[in-house]
């Protein structure tokens, strides 16, 4: 029952962030493009580095389209639904969490339906559009059960994602400025998160797996799926269960934002 | 208000630490990422490794600077009403906002250069090949700066008609990312791209001086990139002032 009202609660306040949103009809439209833009000259990036150099660390463009495919698509699924977690930072700032706390409805709630981020509507365009066009160019025999590793790879990316950003929140509540760091996780997981990530050496691939786990996101399942785990220095079994991370960092990520959400103090006071 | 742009910057110090430190993380993969991609392999398109390592460094580091995402505060004041103070001030518009942007690089300019610190620590970064080269290249980061801040302004000015502007601007930040040649360098690029993004004002950002600076373009072929920036400098101030006229008309004071 609890469960419903909550789904509930999300949807009737997700609605009116986008309803305001949708009041800017040019910004509507640049802004669809600005999310388009962002992602594309990344794949265009890609695109002319490969054509130029043919392959990365034994990666051609086939396969790293594909991550990047599979990254897109994840990234999508945090940003839609969970994308207004990047104003977090200026709701604490200006105050403005005074006026959340006060309400009847879960801070994190609130913060998730403070504003519908258009720009998201083109990344989930680009994501889905690239995700159909790459998997079908990757050197992968699709069946039922690769289609749904995939789906469930894709699925734990965004929870990674998500799960990154909740934890900055909670960290806003004790520093204030976190937009360097956001920037840094989102730029380093647009930039990087298409390479063949071991090829960076052990040691900052074991970081992209714990202290950033930026490698879960889309590189470890799509090795999976491209028959190329020997390529990891970890045990099979684990590279297989890598969409079982998204859950997991979620979860971390939520209870150190509930864990420090008491540490906020209002700025005027 | 470049003072004030300055300390908008400096003034949250732990941002800024966390910000350098990204910056180097970020200039140290960029390397390894072109290390990896050249392993083994001589001169592609007549250019080695180690120039476009160092290039791949100096530009995130001249990009970090140029394009930060906090950049003018104009949008902010347009929608919150404070435009209205701003015109009543003795200092035109143009000129207080072009000098609070101004303030925002020179407080940027300290994280760029741990960023190229870093690189030469990790023997990314090579000399110019000459005084003549080095000196033309700090006027084309000039002329880049300016090139930038106008950009910038003009992408900012259509607030003015939309009210909103964080779509424009994230299409011109990363349309300017790859067009301005820091993500890959114009010498990379297929023959059909490389000839459409020099009929734009983009390469003079961060390709044209990194470019003097490595020596890769040299004497006249130099000074005439010099001289494109210049013809941009032009156009685009008489573009500003173009829509700086007719955004005048268009000022609405909200909450006025």
């Amino acid at each position: 029952m609890a469960e419903q009202s909550w789904v509930r609660q999300y949807v009737i306040l997700q609605r009116a962030a986008l309803r305001a949103q949708l009041q800017y009809r040019v910004n509507f439209w640049t802004t669809l493009m600005g999310g388009v833009a962002f992602q594309g000259t990344q794949l265009l990036f890609l695109g002319v580095l490969l054509a130029k150099f043919g392959v990365i660390a034994g990666w051609g463009f086939p396969e790293v389209a594909f991550v990047f495919a599979m990254r897109l698509a994840s990234h999508a699924l945090y940003v839609v639904p969970f994308g207004a977690l990047m104003l977090t930072d200026e709701i604490v700032r200006d105050g403005e969490f005074d006026r959340v706390l006060l309400r009847p409805v879960n801070p994190f709630l609130q913060l998730i339906t403070r504003r519908f981020s258009l720009m998201s509507l083109g990344d989930a365009l680009l994501g889905v559009g690239a995700l159909i066009i790459f998997s079908r160019q990757a050197p992968v025999d699709w069946d039922a059960v690769k289609l749904a590793y995939l789906l469930l790879a894709v699925l734990g990316g965004g929870l990674i994602e998500t799960g990154i950003a909740t934890f900055f929140c909670g960290l806003t509540f004790v520093v204030t400025s976190t937009f360097s760091l956001r920037i840094f996780a989102d730029s380093s997981i647009t930039q990087f998160s298409g390479y063949p990530l071991t090829m960076f050496g052990r040691t900052t691939f074991y970081a992209f797996c714990t202290v950033f786990p930026m490698a879960f996101i889309s590189f470890l399942p799509a090795t999976v799926l491209l028959n190329r785990t020997s390529e990891v220095p970890l045990p099979t079994w684990l590279t297989l269960a890598s969409p079982l991370a998204g859950p997991v960092v979620l979860a971390l990520g939520y209870a150190f934002f509930s864990k420090m959400m008491p540490r906020y103090t209002s700025p005027g006071s | 208000m470049t003072r004030a742009g300055t300390r908008s910057v400096l003034i949250y110090r732990g941002d800024l630490i966390t910000g350098a430190v990204t910056l180097v993380i970020q200039v140290v993969l960029a390397i390894a990422v072109w290390r990896i991609v050249y392993s083994g392999r001589g001169p592609v398109n007549g250019v080695d490794a180690r120039t476009a390592v160092a290039y791949a460094a100096i530009a995130a580091c001249l990009q970090s600077v140029l394009l930060p995402w906090q950049f003018s505060s104009l949008p902010m004041r347009i929608r919150n009403g404070q435009i209205a103070t701003d015109l009543t001030r003795p200092l035109g518009l143009i000129w207080q906002v072009l000098g609070q942007n101004f303030g925002v690089l020179l407080g940027r300019l300290p994280l760029g250069a741990i960023g190229l610190a870093a690189a030469a620590v990790i023997g990314a970064l090579m000399l110019p090949p000459g005084w003549g080269a080095f000196l033309l290249s700090l006027v084309a980061t000039a002329g880049g700066v300016v090139v930038a801040m106008l950009c910038n302004l003009i992408v900012s000015m259509v607030t003015f008609w939309t009210f909103e502007v964080s779509g424009p601007l994230i299409v011109y930040r990363f349309g300017s990312a790859f067009l301005s040649g820091s993500l890959i360098p114009l010498w990379f690029m297929p023959g059909w791209l490389r000839s459409s993004v020099e009929w734009l004002p983009f390469q003079a950002q961060v390709y044209t001086p990194v470019s003097i600076y490595l020596g890769r373009t040299r004497g006249g072929e130099a000074l005439a990139l010099v001289a494109v920036q210049l013809a941009w400098v032009v156009v685009l101030a008489l573009l500003l002032e173009l829509v700086w006229r007719r955004a005048r008309h268009k000022v609405v004071v909200q909450g006025g």
